[in-house]
Order: structure tokens, then sequence, then C-alpha cells
């Protein structure tokens, strides 16, 4: 199992153990260091004692060459078991005596070293000077020791050592298994807790709290957390709930009004398609009655003409009076029925799309209502380059009546007036005729643009009630839009999109 | 055994027996004390005196050229009567004055001076160091009633490597 994988139980406890047992070893470590550094230094140093005295005491033996005497003095390190040997050299580098008896090769040097003690191949040595206190030099008193006794002692302190490190390491898992549970118990109750809670969905449950450090704050700060998200689930519920019942509601509704409206759908298809057929007979109604109607009117007309050349003569002057009525009316019927069969030929026209220059169109207009009454003068006002989409003959049509309409209504006017040129209407781009003739009051805006709707009789300006009615059709035939506004005697200004 | 023939060996090669005296007498200032008064003074010389026939030749000169106890240097004084010594601190009575040497040691009586010879038990007869000469080897025999007499002080080391004489049977 990988470090981090471990229980933190068995985490914690193997760090304190760990830790400790680093400190031990480093103590340990120390420890043994100093001690085989000070037992090799009180060992030469005992070594260097017992050189001196055994020197000082064999001083007389080297003055008077008393050999005997000094291997009886040499004899006695027998009762040092790590002496290996003793020489004694006489003062001129001799061997005088030496200790073992038996002893020989390399443990004898030939010959004294230079003084002092020291460590070499294992083993600690020493050449001590032989003399007595103020005098002379008598000889060289050479020790050997082996270091069994510093290894004997750091072997016996090792094993105390190893004992003490082991006892402590014990004492370290026993105390760290009993302390690691101070903070191991809290995260395992939080875990215990979160597991619960995520396996469970069960968001009532709570971690209970074993101290106020830092993992009490943070076994404080989960069981707010849970408070929070049971509250919010609860309201989340209850919300959806809700929502759930929303929806259910707006369903039903949209399929009843959904309903409804296939209904009135339905009602308006049968209603358009009556509508449609009712207007198409309507419409050749109106041509055949108009066809039909001008036959007679012309036959009312010609003979009315005829009376009135060949037989004035035998006719009084009401007599002569009523045949011009009768002519007057006819020929007003007349012009009436063609204009009737114009709105009805916009209706079935077939359009034909092409660019066209209204500018163009409204000048032309303009001049033609100028030569066929010349004696009115009225100023014309027509922006350059106005250009538009649609069908040219019927455009012709509409710019026809609305202008052919402000030169009319203008006719009383001193100095009349009449503008044609773009305008801004809705975001879009619009068309407008306006004047500064009769007007209108608003209050008819809408009877406007209907068949035969006249708000001026025809005593005062002369007209059928046909032509803004054709206006309006062609408009609408081109997807387009047509309203006015005005006020009596103020002017009026339609305006169109196509 | 074998040591010790080789050691015979050894300091018969290298060195007389006068050669060895020598060195001893010289050695012997070592492991002495005089009185305060033998002293004059710090630098006074330490005189070795040889009284009668001198067996030494120039060895003894050789021995002491150039030494010093403490401050003091070392002087070889030859002497033919025993009422020539003024100043002495080790004597060695040679030949033929040493073979009847209870008349000199009655000269000297109770001087601090340290008296030697090879004289057959000079040390029984008064005398306090006497050579022996055993099988090739100088051994040392040592009167320390006689030493002691005489005000001076012989070191134990010097006695343990002697044979003690009492002749008074103490």
């Amino acid at each position: 199992m990988a470090l981090r994988d471990w229980p933190i139980k068995r985490k914690l406890t193997a760090m304190l153990v760990l830790i400790s047992g680093l400190v031990l070893l480093l103590t340990s470590a120390a420890f043994a260091g100093y001690q085989y550094w000070s037992l090799r230094r009180a060992t030469r140093d005992a070594l260097s004692v017992r050189g001196r005295i055994i020197a000082a005491n064999s001083t007389a033996s080297l003055a008077f060459a008393n050999d005997a005497d000094a291997r009886e003095l040499l004899s006695a390190l027998r009762a040092d078991p790590h002496i290996v040997a003793a020489v004694l050299y006489d003062k001129g580098g001799h061997v005088f005596a030496r200790y073992p008896a038996s002893i020989v090769g390399d443990l004898v040097p030939a010959a004294p070293g230079p003084d002092g003690y020291r460590f070499e191949r294992g083993l600690l040595i020493g050449f001590q000077p032989v003399e007595e206190t103020g005098s002379q030099r008598l000889g060289t008193l050479y020790l050997a020791s082996d270091l069994g006794a510093v290894y004997d002692t750091f072997r016996l302190s090792g094993v105390i050592g190893l004992a003490v490190m082991a006892v402590a390491l014990l004492a370290a898992y026993l105390l760290s298994r009993v302390l690691q549970g101070t903070i191991s118990q809290p995260i395992l109750a939080l875990a215990e807790t979160a597991r619960a809670v995520s396996t469970r969905q069960d968001y009532s449950v709570r971690a209970s709290r074993l101290g106020s450090d830092e993992l009490g704050v943070l076994t404080d700060a989960f069981n707010q957390m849970l408070g929070r998200i049971e509250d919010q689930n609860r309201a989340l519920t209850q919300s959806q709930d809700e929502l759930q019942r929303y929806a259910a509601d707006l369903e039903r509704r949209v399929e009843e009004r959904t309903h409804e409206l296939k209904e009135r759908n339905e009602s308006l298809r049968r209603n358009a398609a009556e509508l449609l057929a009712a207007n198409t007979e309507l419409d050749a109604f109106a041509y055949s009655v108009s066809h039909d109607l001008r036959a007679p009117l012309r036959t009312i007309d010609g003979f009315s003409q005829v009376l009135l050349e060949d037989n004035a003569a035998q006719l009084d002057e009401a007599g002569r009076e009523s045949l011009h009525r009768v002519r007057a009316a006819s020929q007003r019927m007349g012009t009436l029925i063609d204009d009737l069969l114009k709105l009805a030929r916009v209706t079935r026209a077939e359009i034909r799309t092409e660019d066209v220059d209204l500018s163009g169109m409204a000048r032309d207009i303009a001049a033609e209502l100028q030569r066929a009454t010349p004696e009115r003068q009225v100023e014309f006002a027509i922006a350059p380059g106005l250009k538009a989409r649609g069908d040219a003959r019927l455009l012709r049509v509409v710019l026809d009546n609305l202008l052919r309409n402000s030169w009319k209504y203008t006719a009383k006017q001193p100095a009349p007036r009449v503008e044609f040129g773009p305008v801004e209407a809705n975001g879009g781009e619009a068309f407008m005729v306006r004047d500064n003739g009769a007007g209108f009051d608003m209050k008819y805006a809408d009877k406007l643009f209907g068949v035969f709707q006249r708000l001026h009789s025809a005593a005062e300006f002369e007209g059928t009630g046909v032509g803004l009615a054709t206006v309006r059709r062609i408009i609408n035939r081109h997807g387009g839009r047509i309203w006015a506004e005005g006020a009596v005697d103020q002017g009026a200004t339609f305006y169109f999109t196509l | 055994m074998l040591v010790c023939a080789a050691r015979l060996g050894a300091q018969a090669g290298r060195a007389s027996e006068a050669q060895v005296k020598a060195v001893f007498l010289f050695n012997f200032a070592q492991f002495v004390d005089w009185p305060a008064e033998a002293v004059p003074d710090s630098h006074a010389p330490v005189v070795i005196g040889v009284l009668g026939g001198d067996p030494f030749g120039a060895f003894l000169d050789a021995t002491v050229r150039g030494e010093h106890r403490g401050a003091r240097p070392f002087e070889v004084q030859r002497f033919q009567r025993v009422e020539d010594i003024t100043r002495c601190d080790i004597l060695f009575i040679g030949r033929p004055v040493g073979d009847r040497p209870e008349e000199i040691l009655a000269r000297l009586k109770n001087r601090p001076i340290l008296t030697v010879s090879d004289a057959d038990r000079f040390a029984e007869r008064g005398g306090m160091i006497r050579f022996v000469t055993d099988r090739g080897r100088i051994r040392l025999q040592i009167n320390p009633e006689a030493a002691e007499a005489a005000r001076l002080t012989i070191s134990s080391k010097l006695l343990r490597v002697a044979e003690v004489i009492t002749p008074t049977g103490r």
C-alpha cells in the first residue's frame, strides 16, 4: 500500500515513531562518537601514566645495567591483559629488556621511535623517555596496547544504547498509539459522517465535536454546511414541487389556448375563404355591373344630347335645363363607373416588380396637372432621387391619386403647396405627400380609404370616393401600409411604405 | 638465559669494565642526595675524585664531559693521598690504597663523601658502595648505614638494583 493511502492513524503513529527513532539515532550516534573519541583519549592517557610510572621506576635499572630488575619491573604489566608488548631501550637505542620475555618480530621495534603516544596499526603505542629528574636521558620505554579496552567498553555501551533505543522506541510507539487518537479521532468521525452523508444522501446526520481546536472548528463548519445543505434541499424540493404544479398548469393552459387558437384559426380560414370568394364575386359583380351600366348610360346621354341639339327649339328653358342636368348626371355616373372599373382592375391585375423612379414620376404628374389647369399656381416640392421596387403602372396610379388629391384640396388656399419626400416611420423608410389644403378631422381618418367614403361634398370638392380606396389596395398588394394625418384647414399628410 | 648471554657479550664487546664503572660513578650522582652544607652554591661542580691508582684512564673524563646535575657541572680530580682531598662528592678508592680502606674511611669519617671501591668486602668494612664483578657483569653492594652516617641519602631505586650490606647485622 502506498504511503499516502495509509490510514491516518498509522500515518500519525509512523510519523511519531520515525521522528523519535531519528532523534534517538542521532543522539546515540553523537554520543557513541563522543564516547569513542573520549575512550581513545582516556586509554591513551592511562597508557601514558603507566608509561611514566614504569619509566620512573626503571631509571636505576638502566643506569646500572640491571636487566633482571628491568624485566621484573616490566613483568608487572601482566596485570593488564591489553598490554601486548613493552620494551626498554638503553641510552644507545639497543633493546635492554622486554615483556613478554618471548616476544619477537613486529611487536618489538628495532630502535625507539619519536617520543609520544599514538594509534598505529590498530594498536596504541608509546615511546616514553627514561630519565632521572634533572639529568641526562638514560633510555626509552616502549609500550604497545591493543584497543580491546576501548572496544569492550564501546561494545558494552553499544548494547546498552541499543537496549535503551528499543525501549524508547517501544515507549514512543505505545505513546503515539494513544496520542494520535486526539488528532485522528475527530478526522475519522468527520470522514464517517461524510461517508454516511454521501452514501445515504442523509443530510440530517451531524459529526460529533471532540474538542475546540482547529478540528473542532472544522467539525462545526462541516455541521453548519450540512445544515445549510439540508435547508437548501428542503427549499429546493418545495420549489420543485411548486414548479411542477406550475408546469402542469401551464401545459394545461397552453393546450387549451392551442385548441382555442386552432379553432379560431380554422374559423378565420373559413372566413377568409368565404371573404375571398365573396370579394371575388363582388369584384366580378362590380365589374359586370359597371360594364353593363355603361351601355344604357351612354344611350341616356346620347339621346339627351340629340334631343338638345335637334329639338332645342321645341323645348322651353326649363326643359333644356332638365336635359342638361340629365346629361351632367349621366356623365358623372360614367366617371363613377370608370373609377369602379379601375378599382376592380387594380384588384385583379398582376404585379410586375421593377425599379421605379418615384421622383421622376411625381414630377411628370405635377407637370401634367399644371398643364391641365394652367390658371392655378401650386408650389411643388419633390425630393430628388426617390426610388422603390414595385409595379410602375400601379405606383403611378398611387402617386397620381395622392398628388391630384392635394392639388384638388389646396384649391381654396391662397399659397398652395404640395410636398413629396422621404420620411422616417417606425424605424423604417416611408414616403409622404403633404399639402396645406383643406385637411380633415382625425376622427374620420379610418374612413378616408373606404370606397365611396367622402369627407367633403361634391359641391365643395368634386370626386367619386374611389381614389384612396384604389390607392390602399395597390399599397396593400405591394405589402405596404398607408395612413394619414391631418386637421381641418391645417392640411393633410399621407404616409405610405412599400 | 639466552638474553643474559647476549647482554654479557654486548657489554663486553662495546665497553670495558673500566668504562662501565666510569659510567656507574657518574650515574651515582643522580641517585644520591648530599646534605645542603656539602653544596657551597648551586653552580659548584660535582667533584668525582679518584684516590690512588686510576683504572679509568680517559674514560671517566670522557663520561662526565659536558654533563650537569641541575646547574652543576661535573669535575674529575685525582688525589694521591687522603690528606689531599679538599672538596669531593664521590670518591673512588683505587688500588693499592683501597686494599686497606679502614684507614682512609676513618680519615673521611662523617664527611659527606660517597665512597666507592672494588676492594674486597668494602661495604662490610665501612665503605658505601662496592663494584662486584660477577661473571663479567658489574654488580653493586651498598652499605646504607655508612651513607646514612655521612648524611647521604641513597635513592630506593638505587638500593633496589643493588645488594644491601648491613655489617652491624641490623
